[in-house]
């Protein structure tokens, strides 16, 4: 810069006329305006550094906050409604699985509906049977019974005829039929002897 | 201009004097038109920048998008981007103040009533690179020491020979290279530019006044060259004005970057 | 023919930043034809290395109105 100043200096002096910061090299700052850009300089970036950086910024960071909680909102919106959905569905899954456990209780109870019946039926038809059996084994029996006193009856006759003698003692006269009928008995026994000593006995 | 005016028949090309223009006294402290301008651009860039932060919106009117177009540019394509998340919020202020003042004085090379380039002066542009200057070399030492500061500058793992040319070299461009290009950038696109508008205009004019029959008719290219010009020097204002944060973010990143 | 020197070594000073600047939109121009979505970080580091060309035109410049006295 000396050598430039000094060249400066030699240059103003050999024109002289036009005053030295006329023709100066204009890379030569001039002191006022050199003076006057660092005040102005000065000035504005303290006037931007205390208000209107400051204001800038703080505008900047309300947006910043004003949409952060706009998306905070929206988070919380749609956690709600896939809460909302999410509760939906499973009350419509314990529906239908309630539905489903009615569906199995009435086929359920059908089943057993069922079989009580059957096995009523089946106690009935028993208890049918059961009793035709026993009213058959009654008349049977009464039928021998009769058939036994009549045949006892017949057979004296027949041998009181044949004999010609008179069985009037009585005891004597049992013990004879008795003693015939349990021949007769063995001697049918052989043939038909299951139902006639079942009968007898 | 007043040379054209006075010498009619000879053309004086525009040069370097064009751009002494003192208003009130003369000498090293006489007011400039410079000064003029670079005062009412301060003015009004204050007044203005006051009143659209007086009330800020979350949701923004048009002005306020505009203001924030610009301030988001700066904050975050060149400062958040450049010097870093951790630390860029104090140079805000700085960056904005240099782009908007920049932004502004480039401009007025173009809008007419005033038609003269601040930045052309260099005084400008050296007090704003000075302020970088201070900025950059006070956040190195601060934040190393002078010791870490200096010894920041030669990268670890050179041959202890090359350490000493390395420093010297590294010192020089941080103390003066740095500075020293960052003015004369701004100076010399502005100058320059104005230079070559000057031109087109001055010699239009000089042949429309002048000329001699058809040569008149040259005077149309001249000044459809002089308009292409003025839109080129719009970019220009605009480019050089983000170039000179771009600088000093990354002037400013370098003193974070923690290798060298 | 008059003229002056200095403006000769002006011009001569814009040769390489002439060809530096090419060369750097060059290579930003087909970066951002591979990656259009990169095209964002190629700008500023398009731009710096741009302006650290054009720096050596602005000196020229600077030099030549210092030594066309």
């Amino acid at each position: 810069m000396g050598a430039i100043d000094n060249a400066a200096g030699v240059l103003a002096a050999e024109i002289g006329e036009g005053g030295f910061w006329e023709d100066a090299y204009p890379v030569i700052p001039h002191p006022g305006e050199l003076i006057v850009g660092i005040i102005s300089f000065a000035i504005l970036y303290l006037l931007y550094k205390r208000y209107v950086v400051p204001r800038l910024e703080a505008m900047l960071a309300e947006r910043q906050r004003a949409i952060e909680g706009g998306i905070e909102r929206a988070e919380a919106m749609q956690a709600e409604a896939k809460a909302a959905l999410e509760q939906y569905r499973a009350q419509l899954a314990e529906a239908r699985n309630e539905a489903a456990q009615i569906r199995d209780q009435a086929r359920a109870e059908g089943q057993q509906i069922l079989e009580e019946l059957r096995v009523q039926a089946q106690e009935e038809s028993a208890r049918i049977v059961a009793r035709g059996e026993e009213q058959i084994a009654a008349s049977r029996q009464q039928v021998v019974n009769e058939l036994r006193g009549q045949v006892g009856a017949l057979a004296v006759e027949l041998a009181g005829r044949v004999v010609g003698e008179s069985l009037a003692d009585d005891a004597r006269r049992q013990g004879t039929v008795d003693r015939f009928l349990d021949d007769l008995d063995g001697m049918v026994g052989t043939g038909h002897g299951a139902v006639a000593a079942e009968g007898t006995r | 201009m007043t040379t054209v005016v006075s010498a009619a028949e000879e053309f004086v090309p525009p040069s370097a004097p064009d751009f002494w223009q003192p208003l009130i006294g003369d000498g090293a402290f006489a007011v400039t038109r410079a000064m003029v301008v670079m005062v009412l651009v301060t003015i009004g860039l204050a007044v203005v920048m006051m009143l659209a932060t007086r009330r800020l919106a979350v949701v923004p009117g048009r002005g306020q998008f505009r203001l924030e177009g610009v301030y988001g540019l700066v904050r975050n394509s060149i400062g958040r981007d450049i010097i870093g998340t951790a630390h860029f919020r104090p140079y805000v202020p700085l960056l904005f103040t240099l782009f908007t003042l920049i932004l502004v004085n480039n401009l007025m090379g173009i809008i007419p009533p005033v038609q003269f380039p601040t930045m052309s002066r260099i005084g400008f542009p050296l007090a704003l690179a000075l302020g970088v200057y201070v900025v950059y070399l006070v956040a190195g030492v601060r934040r190393r020491g002078l010791g870490g500061f200096l010894k920041n500058l030669v990268p670890s793992g050179l041959p202890f020979w090359v350490v000493p040319v390395v420093f010297v070299l590294e010192l020089v461009t941080f103390l003066v290279t740095r500075p020293v290009t960052l003015t004369l950038r701004l100076f010399g696109n502005m100058f320059a530019g104005h230079i070559l508008l000057l031109l087109f205009a001055l010699g239009g004019e000089y042949l429309l006044l002048h000329g001699e029959g058809l040569l008149k008719l040259v005077s149309i290219p001249a000044f459809l060259m002089f308009f292409l010009f003025s839109a080129f020097e719009i970019l220009i204002s605009f480019l050089q004005a983000y170039v000179f944060i771009l600088l000093a973010s990354v002037y400013i990143a370098e003193v974070y970057a923690d290798d060298h | 023919m008059e003229g002056n020197l200095a403006i000769i070594g002006y011009g001569l000073s814009a040769i390489g930043p002439g060809v530096g600047i090419g060369l750097i939109f060059a290579a930003y121009v087909s970066g951002v034809a591979r990656q259009p979505e990169v095209r964002g970080v190629l700008q500023t580091i398009a731009i710096l290395g741009f302006v650290l060309c054009e720096q050596l035109a602005i000196f020229g410049i600077a030099l030549a109105f210092v030594f066309s006295g």
